[in-house]
């Protein structure tokens, strides 16, 4: 069993995939080991998507600057202990991590418990390289919003009128907005300012102090904040959200997609319940629009579409086998194909789902030992034999293989296989096929929004329709 | 300036052009980042189901609950009651309606007073429409006067309505939309958001929100990248990045 499908495999599936996009665009046939990658993706579902980021936890006591200050025990405090004398012995001290930054924001905040005899309290943030003995925002590639003039540093050592000076007994917050690029800075839970960030890679949150007796805590967040951030990200998220509603698109446009998806992956019975019940109350134009066009390629073999989709979902897929051979020699000609391998696949685990455990091995020996040792298959064929080793299968790591979801799975590589005979099809997109209108639109919308993620290096938040799709307050 | 300087000059222009110009994709570079992309058919099931449930269509949704084993995000007969609501009000049945929304869940009129008001004040329109003078000035004076004077902007929409009693011919009134067949959809979508939050439900369906958000989302990677659009909703058509 692979919970995890190694490299080396999904690599040679993509580079499978690759090859056949361009040499057997007529064929159509192995196009369709897309959807073995989608049985690997349903494999791997619950996994994490997001191997969870690091945050900043404490301050850094190893890379500080030694001699002028004291970081406390719990590494959460941090107090100047020398006689400040020049510009070079200030006391900076980073967090242990950098901020994380595959989020929305990153924030923390200090604590001016005593502001010493100069009162000479920055926050900041700097990068791994940073100079220890120097101000945050003193030097290039670091930012600080410091306490004695109430200026923000960046990059120079004259700072910019900024927002009010803090002292003694003020909370002090520092953060980033991933979304728009940019520092914002907090005093006592008010927002002070925000500037662009243009400082690339690995932040640091840090802090520091310069002058006897100036003592700061710090809080990554183990303590609530005063400064409400969960607030300021869903106001944040609100803004683009409205941003977003402000845009006008063709009204009624939703319904011309729903029912193109509907026509392409052969839901016959939906379709017409759903075009009985708008022909009276949508306007008509807009329906139609972009069905027209190829309405003739999306209908095409509707009715045995459909049939084939019922006779998988029912688990009779052995009459689905017999009548795909009747009505499309061509889709099973080659019986090494992905569709002839689903389907094979189907049918043993429709012994295994009624328990028929003794038929299921003699009927995989006949029909899908072929695939073992091709690429591409091995790891599915492991883990579909893996179902005989548990009592309840379906409660077992390739239970997925039991859910309806594989069954539709399966359906849809049936129906993208009748769709690729499709004689009237010009190959001009060979993708037509494979990807509804809908189906598109949202990878469209999925690269667009990585890609702008991608040139922001990587940070904020990754776009996943899944979540979109699960998180109710997503739009309030 | 020596010849080397210049040269050392020009690369720096370049660089620079370079951190300013954008980031050029090609449309096979493109179509293989599409191709990639890992989209669960559940999830655009998942679409398609709530845009069936929130608009309404609850015999499609039915269906396709058998069709693609999606499981509705609520109870499909409480559709059929919401559809039910919705088309009184479209027939001009408020009374009905209400009645129809109080069996449902009379915490819905409740705690939505602008609700319960517009409601009032479509089924006074519709005593207007039918001619129905006095019955109309009845309504108005027992059921919507008390509510005008706890609210000023009750009061103002209720003085306008009464306008209409005003012109014997209401297609004079400068109110008149009042009567327009919208005013009733306009009503009729205000009680359809209305139930659909009683049920924890979102009031619009998602598609034509991420629709939107594929435009804005084209819009801002248009200031730091060229690459292939989809400017036809319709059709998913994918355009060369130089058209």
């Amino acid at each position: 069993m692979s919970s995890s499908p190694s490299p080396a495999n999904s690599a040679t599936a993509s580079a499978n995939g690759g090859d056949t996009a361009t040499a057997n665009a007529g064929n159509g046939q192995d196009l369709n080991l897309h959807f073995l990658e989608k049985i690997r993706l349903a494999a791997n579902r619950d996994a994490k998507e997001d191997e969870g980021e690091d945050s900043p936890t404490e301050l850094n006591t190893v890379n500080s600057a030694g001699g002028f200050l004291v970081v406390s025990p719990d590494k959460l405090s941090v107090k100047y202990t020398n006689m400040n004398l020049h510009g070079h012995d200030v006391g900076v001290v980073q967090a242990n991590k950098p901020a994380p930054f595959k989020c929305l924001t990153y924030y923390f905040e200090i604590f001016v418990k005593d502001s010493g005899i100069k009162g000479q309290v920055a926050i900041g943030f700097t990068k791994e390289s940073f100079k220890m003995r120097r101000q945050p925002g003193w030097e290039v590639n670091s930012c600080g919003y410091h306490g004695d003039d109430g200026h923000l540093y960046r990059g120079q050592g004259k700072g910019e009128p900024f927002g009010p000076k803090y002292t003694k007994d003020d909370t002090v917050g520092g953060g980033i907005n991933y979304a728009t690029q940019e520092f914002f800075f907090t005093k006592n839970g008010a927002i002070v300012g925000k500037i662009p960030k243009d400082i690339k890679g690995h932040l640091f949150p840090t802090v520091a102090v310069h002058s006897q007796n100036e003592e700061v805590l710090v809080n990554f967040g183990k303590k609530k904040f005063a400064f409400d951030i969960k607030g300021y990200e869903a106001s944040e998220r609100n803004k683009q959200q409205m941003a977003i509603e402000k845009i006008s698109i063709l009204p009624n446009i939703g319904y011309g997609l729903v029912k193109t998806y509907l026509l392409h992956y052969g839901y016959e019975e939906t379709l017409n319940a759903f075009n009985l019940a708008t022909k009276t109350t949508v306007p008509p134009i807009n329906i139609d629009q972009g069905i027209a066009t190829d309405e003739d390629d999306s209908s095409y073999a509707l009715k045995r579409r459909k049939t084939l989709r019922q006779l998988v979902g029912n688990g009779e897929v052995h009459a689905a086998i017999t009548k795909l051979r009747e009505w499309y020699p061509q889709t099973v000609q080659d019986d090494k194909s992905v569709v002839c391998f689903l389907l094979h696949c189907q049918h043993f685990i429709e012994l295994v789902r009624v328990g028929k455990l003794e038929e299921g091995v003699q009927y995989g020996r006949l029909e899908l030992a072929k695939f073992v040792g091709l690429t591409g298959f091995q790891d599915i064929i492991e883990d579909c034999f893996a179902l005989l080793v548990y009592e309840k299968p379906e409660e077992s790591p390739v239970g997925y293989f039991l859910e309806d979801s594989h069954k539709e799975l399966v359906a849809d590589a049936v129906n993208a296989a009748i769709l690729s005979t499709n004689p009237n099809k010009r190959d001009v997109q060979k993708s037509c096929h494979l990807h509804s209108h809908l189906e598109k639109l949202l990878r469209q919308l999925t690269v667009c929004c990585l890609e702008r993620r991608s040139l922001n290096g990587d940070q904020g938040e990754t776009f996943r329709l899944h979540h979109v799709l699960n998180n109710n307050s997503t739009r309030r | 300036m020596s010849l080397f300087r210049i040269f050392v000059n020009q690369l720096e222009e370049d660089d620079e052009d370079m951190a300013t110009s954008k980031k050029v994709i090609t449309r096979e570079e493109w179509e293989k980042k599409l191709n990639a992309v890992k989209l669960r058919k559940e999830d655009m099931n998942t679409l398609v189901m709530n845009f069936l449930v929130t608009e309404g269509y609850v015999e499609a949704a039915e269906k396709f609950q058998r069709e693609s084993g999606t499981k509705p995000e609520i109870d499909l007969a409480t559709i059929t009651e919401r559809m039910a609501v919705k088309k009184a009000v479209q027939n001009g049945n408020v009374e009905d309606a209400i009645e129809k929304v109080n069996d449902l869940n009379p915490e819905i009129l409740d705690t939505n007073p602008e609700l319960f008001f517009h409601l009032q004040q479509q089924r006074l329109i519709e005593l207007i429409r039918q001619g129905k003078t006095e019955e109309a000035l009845e309504f108005a004076q027992e059921e919507l006067a008390p509510r005008g004077e706890e609210n000023q902007a009750f009061l103002e929409e209720l003085e306008k309505t009464v306008a209409l009693l005003v012109f014997e011919d209401a297609s004079n009134c400068p109110v008149k939309e009042l009567l327009d067949l919208s005013h009733r959809l306009k009503t009729a979508s205000e009680v359809n958001a209305a139930i659909l939050t009683s049920q924890s439900h979102e009031k619009d369906p998602k598609l034509p929100s991420l629709l939107k958000m594929l435009i804005w989302a084209q819009n801002q990677l248009d200031e730091k990248a060229v690459y292939p659009h989809i400017n036809d909703l319709s059709t998913g058509q994918l355009e060369d990045p130089s058209e």
